[in-house]
């Protein structure tokens, strides 16, 4: 089943086409998260600048401790940037306060976790629809089964996560980051906890998004086998972007 | 889907549930049965001495309209002289005294003869009438809480008395002596509590009492019909003291049990919150939410305590048939509104701090 609603053009029409108007849905400019331990600054990013296209799927590498899930945190308006400017769809996050953030990641963002992050007390299907729910729009049945089927979870949104596989659990997180139909799709090491066949299958998953719905997706990752799935990868270390290229 | 939400976080933990649904049952059964006790005493005792049908009722000076808070001032001589005054068909002079030999009982010292021209006289469930100076007459609720029968030796007032009858209940007192016995045994002679009059017609009360009033200046002069009306514990000194007192002893039990609950709560949730943040959710969501949870817990809780009152009532008068406890609509609304606004009270707190977490902290939460 397609989800003609939401379809958008693949990645490489967008990065191929020579119209100007196509802006990029997330750019940074001298980004700076600063952390404070006890009276010591602790600079998680220093002055990062980069930029994600609409449909591109970007995924960033690096070390621990590099500053990549705080950059995935403040682009997701969950964290406050410290300095530099943070837009995503064209909304400054460095100028909103904390409703309008919210309000945003309502709206434009979808998170998935790599502890998955369900609620433990709904089911497959309560955990999905509770983002719609926030979304504030009621329950879309036609466009909240077309998803499941994609995802390959008719038969389990009565389960809870507890009796869920990982995988499974991963699947209904992508259905609930996608449920809302987001510009961007942040997703913080979606296969850390998942097996060999299980991160197979949720980055397929990411990748199908995105190739035949063109949805935006910005990865953290430490394997360099899920990075494979992007089209371009960035390499963070000690808070800077070292490199970016795109994915082999 | 937050009332989903809601339901399946209260089932989440059901012990941690029942233990905050008890709580609150028993905030509100405590209140209901606390003011239904007072105003059921007094309600009962009000309809009691209603039941005696006398008129009017006449009491020293300054006396209350509680009759026992009343001592024997009143020289007996006076039912002569209310007898004389036009319209009184009858006088029945009254001795009260307090018992506490068999529980605490108020026993009237009675003329038999006048007591039933006034009251046009007790129905017999066993027994008869007061015939020594040693009889006594007990209503029926009594001799089944005590369980006395007709011919048993009842002792009260370091004195044995003979049970001559068992009368229906509803005739100002549960224990009868007679007058005079009374009178010796509390150093009170020629002396009675209060008098109660029956008017040729009931029309004629209001003028037996302006006629009254100038013969016996400062005297509480009452009339029965509104005695129902003054029987309440407002006019009790310290009642209405002690019922707040109550009501704020059980509302803080709800109260706490239920900030407790929902701040455990919040902290067992905290990553929950901080994937409920990630997802869009406002602060007012999420302490609707937590709100949610509280009220829903308040709102069963408040129906179990609506009926463990109705099953402590049911128990209470299995065990003490002399105990009236008078279970009012609007006490179980009060109650109920009570327990609703102490449990969403203690639930805000919690819920504050939950709409304030940090979503990334909360997150990373183990």
């Amino acid at each position: 089943m397609t989800i003609t609603t939401t379809i958008r053009p693949p990645a490489d029409a967008l990065l191929t086409t020579r119209d100007p108007i196509v802006e990029p849905i997330v750019v940074t400019e001298d980004l700076w998260k600063l952390y404070h331990a006890g009276k010591v600054e602790v600079p998680a990013l220093r002055g990062i600048n980069f930029k994600v296209m609409p449909g591109e799927f970007v995924s960033v590498m690096g070390p621990s401790g590099c500053g990549k899930s705080s950059l995935l945190y403040v682009l997701g308006g969950l964290a406050r940037a410290s300095r530099g400017r943070v837009l995503v769809n064209g909304n400054d996050l460095t100028a909103m306060g904390d409703a309008e953030r919210t309000k945003l990641r309502r709206d434009k963002i979808g998170f998935v976790f790599q502890r998955f992050n369900l609620l433990p007390t709904l089911d497959a299907r309560g955990n999905i629809a509770i983002a719609q729910h926030i979304h504030g729009h009621g329950f879309d049945a036609k466009r909240f089964e077309a998803i499941t089927q994609m995802l390959g979870l008719t038969g389990r949104l009565k389960h809870r996560p507890s009796e869920m596989s990982g995988g499974e659990q991963q699947r209904v997180a992508i259905a609930r980051a996608i449920i809302n139909d987001p510009k961007i799709i942040l997703a913080d090491e979606p296969t850390g906890n998942l097996d060999t066949q299980n991160s197979e299958i949720v980055l397929s998953m990411l990748s199908k998004l995105n190739k035949d719905l063109g949805q935006t997706i910005v990865m953290i990752t430490h394997n360099p086998e899920a990075a494979a799935y992007s089209s371009r990868v960035v390499h963070m270390r000690d808070g800077v972007i070292v490199d970016a290229a795109p994915a082999s | 889907m937050i009332r989903q939400l809601v339901v399946n976080n209260v089932l989440h933990r059901p012990i941690r549930t029942v233990v905050s649904i008890l709580a609150v049952g028993v905030e509100v059964a405590l209140v209901i049965l606390i003011v239904g006790l007072t105003s059921g005493l007094l309600q009962e005792t009000a309809k009691r001495i209603e039941g005696i049908g006398a008129d009017i009722m006449l009491q020293p000076p300054s006396a209350s309209v509680f009759l026992a808070f009343s001592g024997a001032p009143m020289p007996i001589k006076i039912a002569d002289k209310l007898r004389e005054m036009k319209y009184v068909q009858a006088v029945a002079p009254v001795l009260l005294q307090f018992s506490s030999s068999n529980g605490v009982d108020i026993v009237y010292g009675i003329d038999p003869k006048s007591f039933r021209d006034v009251s046009s006289g007790f129905v017999f469930l066993e027994g008869h009438d007061m015939q020594g100076p040693d009889d006594v007459l007990m209503d029926d609720w009594e001799a089944k809480a005590k369980h006395i029968a007709v011919n048993d030796t009842f002792r009260m007032l370091d004195h044995d008395f003979h049970v001559a009858g068992i009368v229906e209940h509803g005739k100002g007192a549960r224990l009868f002596v007679p007058l005079a016995t009374l009178q010796d045994l509390s150093g009170s002679r020629e002396k009675a509590s209060v008098f109660f009059m029956k008017c040729t017609n009931t029309e004629y009360t209001q003028a037996v009492m302006d006629e009254m009033r100038p013969v016996f200046p400062g005297y509480e002069i009452r009339p029965l019909k509104d005695f129902l009306s003054l029987m309440t514990a407002t006019n009790l000194p310290g009642l209405n003291a002690f019922i707040k007192s109550m009501i704020v002893l059980a509302v803080s039990v709800g109260f706490l049990v239920i900030l407790l609950s929902m701040y455990t709560t919040v902290i067992e949730r905290t990553r929950d919150i901080g994937v409920l943040k990630s997802l869009g959710a406002s602060k007012a969501y999420i302490i609707r939410g937590l709100l949610g949870e509280s009220a829903l817990i308040c709102l069963i809780g408040i129906g179990v305590g609506i009926a463990m009152s109705y099953v402590t009532r049911a128990a209470f008068q299995s065990s003490f048939p002399t105990l009236s406890i008078l279970i009012t609509p609007e006490w179980i609304v009060r109650s109920a509104l009570i327990a609703l606004a102490g449990g969403l009270l203690g639930a805000s707190y919690p819920a504050w701090l939950a709409s304030r977490k940090d979503a990334i902290e909360a997150l990373s939460y183990d």
